[in-house]
């Protein structure tokens, strides 16, 4: 009989074995792409495309940089990542707190629609949704892509949040009341200090979903002005040839922001998450 | 023991702990919940709502882009049940989605419980695993029919340097391996989304439950069964929920690997729905294609939200 | 009461500070960007050379500055291929089309028969008039019963592309028919690093157009030139789908991977020198232009090689369209007839790496066609090319038939699942029967 102790220094062992292969998997098709973008266009292709680039090249970012508006697409992204997280989270904090603190008739409804909204795939919507952002005069504008991403990120942060606030011990907030504090009073001071882990969750998750949505920002926007990564990349297929250099090279600078975003909040994620879903 | 604590922390209703007040108080916080509501439901009602009634109406029409609909009733669902391709492409999108998913949770699990044990290193390791889901779909997609190709693809130039492949295998062209394939790629990029959330969960453990089980001489896996799953069971089902939905309306992967082929072994339903809709341009039948797959994904989700709302709802 | 009056007061505040809030990102983004009432909005795809794509752009603006539309009234648009028909479906649906947009045929055709496009037939009449005019094989994709609702902007023929070392290595010419091809074929490959013949098998475009175009060799086709009466299922035709299944199965003269080919995967393996024989339009020709001299200097272009019944050759056309849903309609024409106008046109065209083939037959009098050997044949071909839908019209019905992959499905059947030519193409008959008859029910 093997004591709990030693199961579990077996179980370290296998687990940096499992731990290696899992990076080998995450990693390979990553390194294929940085590699790529390493590379001039002869190297990329047939059986001369090599593992290790034999003459590494940062032509591939020149030319990004240089000869097309990509900064301006990043530029575009930020911008639209950044108003559909703040909105979010505004609409959100307030609609959890409702359907989390208080009691009024359609909670249990209100709560439910908010999953069903997910269901509603993006292909299915884009042409009715292209017809309201005509009316409101909002094609190709920041606000309007903003305004559709609210679509899907505005149940996304309520029902998470929901879930965190109810995680909120109430005592708390009744002595708050009891002192005399506003129902919003106590959102602000009480639940929303307690829950910040969970807004960095929910920041965090709205904001790489805009950044890497693509359907509704090719129909939405037809300018360079307001074009985000995801359509730019897709420039870079011209008809029957794709630039797999440069559009590689773009898209590893593209996965970079959420990367750092995630690497600098990692702690309040992986907190943040905790709180809300396993006692919600 | 476990499970029953943890169900009776969650299952206390919000509003008992409350002292009861008059209904006048009761009205007043029914119109300060919807005033808090009011944005999430105009959201809602004009992003959501409004253009899936309107995909509902056009669903019921023969209606062809930039041309006038024409009210058919029930025709189009009808065409589609007789159509052979339609069928094939509801076992296809079964299959896809029960295999993706559980591909990623198995996956996603196991690298949450490596990644809670103690190790140096262990946040970089964290972002490392969590690379896939920075990367937009777009990419992801086109990068691994890059690392597919037949000709100049990693995996091919990997197996033939190596020696381990005489000849070239044609990933996606294979009827045999193309789903496999397209599945890769979806659990490649939907696992990270499981790793972090089940490592959250992992971490809100007290430890002191697992110590305690070790005193009463529970195993390992014991442990594993009657402290860390109970624990987790409302995280499983969220993140198995949300990612199903994702999985079965997503679109991308399969437009950019395969376009349903070969001879429509990877067909699935967001895809043919986009084909019917845009390729062929009727945007009715295109709506009726989607729609036709909306009952089993409700289905799912009625009975996976019944047991996460019950200790709020009644 | 006093705390309720406090709460009705805090919650007014509290909306105020929220609304400001939650709307920041809306104002911040500033009113520079909010749109404005513009009176030219153009829609293009990316060209093959970041130089036409520029010239195209300050040809909108110079016709804008001399029509007097003010610069910030003019919105030039370049939207990547893939992205064109959900972009332009939505714009449609909404009323709210783009004035003037790059339309393929079918579109054309398409819109036409809807009535979403301007008449323009007096522009292409005027382009007809042109010293030795245009290739006339253009008009049947852009006339519409009688009118011209779009203007050809180029004649695109299908050649051969085909390695010229390697026929010289094994001491061959370039086949005169498809059975000397295989022959041919099997000399000059050597799998897995280099297979012979680059046909596009997958479920895309490319993959109609190549294997319609053996089959014409074989005398089959899709539909009579009624475009009523479809003739999939005819023996003409099993007989070139055979050939195609003997090069795949028997001569293994075309790459497995071809399958899942899209559209760029001819292109990718012929400029990867993977595949000795592609047909295609000259983008890859324009590609090497560009990016790889030498292999372009050992690349011949050739007409497609004879069947049983003789050769046919394929071209494609693209077009300008002008909507109808403008308030500018001179504007849209005025700019139409300012892209087309020989010296605007010529400059694009020699800027895009003969990618473009120009309509205006003289314009191939320029050294830039005449000095290169690889195009001796594209006059001719251009002159006799038949569009994808042959032997009818580029009818909408048959666009459907393009867009929903109908005949690469029909082809996988055979390749893939084995089935015999013949029932595949009763399969295939019975799909483009259901497309027609749909069209005509109106």
């Amino acid at each position: 009989m093997r004591s709990v102790s030693g199961t579990r220094r077996v179980l370290r062992r296998i687990g940096d074995g499992l731990l290696v292969l899992m990076l080998v998997w995450t990693l390979v098709p990553f390194y294929w792409m940085i590699v790529t973008s390493l590379k001039k266009d002869k190297e990329i292709y047939g059986f001369e495309a090599t593992l290790i680039p034999r003459q590494p090249t940062l032509a591939n970012y020149t030319r990004l940089f240089k000869t097309t508006p990509f900064v301006k697409y990043l530029r575009n992204s930020t911008i639209i990542a950044l108003g559909t997280t703040i909105t979010s989270l505004v609409f959100g904090c307030l609609g959890a707190y409702a359907l989390a603190r208080l009691r009024f008739p359609g909670r249990a409804l209100i709560a439910r629609g908010l999953v069903f909204t997910y269901l509603v795939p993006p292909a299915l919507l884009f042409i009715p949704l292209f017809a309201v952002m005509s009316t409101l005069r909002l094609v190709d504008t920041h606000q309007g892509l903003i305004l559709a991403y609210l679509g899907f990120s505005v149940p996304f942060c309520t029902w998470l949040l929901m879930g965190y606030f109810r995680s909120v011990p109430l005592e708390l907030e009744e002595a708050a009341l009891v002192d005399g504090c506003t129902r919003l009073g106590s959102l602000v001071r009480i639940i929303l200090p307690m829950s910040l882990p969970a807004l960095a969750v929910v920041a965090f998750f709205s904001f790489t979903q805009s950044w890497n949505e693509f359907l509704y920002a090719n129909v939405f926007v037809n300018s360079v002005e307001v074009r985000t990564i995801t359509t730019g990349l897709t420039l870079f297929i011209v008809e029957d040839v794709f630039f797999w250099g440069p559009m590689m090279g773009a898209s590893f600078i593209s996965a970079l922001p959420p990367l750092v975003l995630y690497l600098i909040f990692q702690r309040w994620v992986v907190k943040g998450l905790t709180l809300g879903a396993v006692k919600g | 023991m476990a499970l029953r604590t943890h169900e009776a922390v969650a299952d206390v209703p919000v509003g008992v702990a409350l002292p009861r007040r008059p209904s006048f108080a009761l009205r007043r916080e029914g119109r300060l919940a919807y005033a808090l509501l009011t944005p999430t439901l105009l959201v809602i009602l004009f992003l959501v709502a409004y253009p899936f009634c309107a995909a509902v109406l056009l669903s019921l029409q023969d209606k062809m882009v930039g041309a006038p609909g024409r009210y058919v009733g029930l025709a189009n669902y009808l065409e589609l049940l007789q159509d052979e391709v339609f069928l094939r492409t509801a076992w296809n999108s079964i299959v896809y989605t029960v295999v993706a998913v559980a591909l990623k949770f198995v996956l996603g699990l196991t690298m949450a419980l490596i990644l809670d044990q103690e190790r140096r290193w262990n946040n970089f390791f964290r972002t490392l695993l969590f690379v896939p889901w920075a990367v937009p779909i777009v990419i992801v997609a086109l990068n691994w029919r890059w690392i597919y190709d037949d000709l100049s693809g990693f995996l091919n130039n990997f197996l033939i340097t190596t020696h381990l492949s005489r000849n070239i295998i044609s990933w996606l062209s294979d009827p045999g391996l193309a789903m496999g394939c397209v599945i890769a790629v979806v659990v490649w990029a939907g696992t990270p989304f499981y790793s972090m959330t089940f490592l959250a969960g992992l971490q809100a453990i007290p430890k002191e439950l697992y110590e305690a089980a070790e005193i009463d001489g529970a195993s390992v896996v014991k442990q594993f069964f009657y402290v860390t799953v109970p624990r987790l069971r409302t995280i499983f089902l969220t993140t198995v929920m949300l990612s199903t939905i994702w999985t079965a309306t997503n679109l991308q992967f399969v437009l950019l690997l395969t376009r349903g082929g070969p001879a429509s072994r990877t067909e699935i339903f967001p895809h043919l729905a986009y084909t019917t809709a845009l390729g062929a341009r009727r945007l009715g039948m295109g709506a009726a294609v989607t729609l036709a797959f909306f009952p089993l994904l409700v289905i799912l989700i009625l009975l996976l939200t019944r047991r996460m709302l019950r200790p709020a709802d009644d | 009461m006093r705390a309720a009056r406090m709460t009705r007061r805090q919650v007014l505040k509290g909306a105020g500070v929220t609304a400001v809030v939650a709307t920041s990102p809306w104002w911040m983004v500033g009113k520079s960007q909010a749109q404005r009432a513009k009176k030219i909005v153009f829609w293009h795809v990316p060209n093959f050379t970041p130089l036409a794509d520029e010239l195209q752009k300050q040809q909108v603006y110079e016709f804008a500055k001399q029509a007097g539309v003010k610069e910030s009234e003019v919105e030039y648009a370049v939207v990547a291929n893939e992205s064109f028909q959900p972009k332009l479906a939505a714009a449609i649906e909404a009323g709210n089309p783009p004035d003037v947009a790059r339309l393929y045929e079918s579109n054309v055709q398409y819109y036409a028969a809807l009535g979403h496009l301007l008449d323009v037939h007096d522009l292409v009449e005027k382009m007809r008039r042109e010293p030795k005019g245009i290739f006339e094989s253009a008009l049947t994709s852009v006339v519409y019963k009688g009118r011209a609702m779009g203007v050809p902007l180029a004649v695109n023929p299908w050649p051969v592309h085909a390695r010229l070392d390697l026929l010289e290595q094994a001491k061959v010419e370039y086949p005169k028919t498809w059975d000397e091809f295989v022959e041919t074929s099997k000399k000059i490959q050597s799998p897995p690093r280099l297979f012979a013949f680059g046909l596009c098998l997958g479920l895309v475009e490319d993959t109609t157009d190549n294997v319609m175009n053996l089959l014409w060799c074989y005398g089959g086709k899709m539909v009579e030139a009624d475009n009523k009466t479809v003739v999939m299922s005819s023996p003409e035709n099993v007989a070139g789908v055979k050939m195609i299944d003997a090069m795949f199965k028997t001569h293994k003269i075309i790459p497995p991977g071809a399958i899942s080919w899209d559209n760029s995967g001819n292109n990718k393996a012929y400029q990867s020198k993977q595949a000795a024989f592609v047909m295609n339009p000259s983008s890859i020709y324009a590609y090497l232009d560009g990016n790889d001299k030498d292999l372009q200097k050992v690349t011949g272009l050739f007409p497609v090689p004879a069947g049983p019944k003789g050769t046919v050759n394929q071209i494609d056309t693209w077009a300008y369209g002008a909507f109808k849903k403008n308030p500018y309609p001179e504007l849209a024409k005025g700019l139409l007839e300012y892209f087309m106008h020989p010296a605007n046109y010529d400059k694009i065209i020699q800027s895009t790496g003969g990618r473009w083939v120009p309509v205006y037959k003289r314009l191939f009098d320029s050294p830039f066609w005449k000095e290169r050997p690889a195009f001796k044949h594209f006059i001719q071909m251009a002159e006799t090319g038949v569009p994808v839908s042959y032997a009818g019209s580029p009818t909408p019905a048959a666009g459907e038939v393009l867009n929903t992959h109908v005949i690469p499905k029909m082809i996988q059947r055979v390749l893939v699942e084995n089935w015999e030519a013949a029932k595949a193409l009763d399969e295939c008959q019975k799909r483009i029967v259901e497309i027609y008859a749909r069209y005509a029910r109106g």
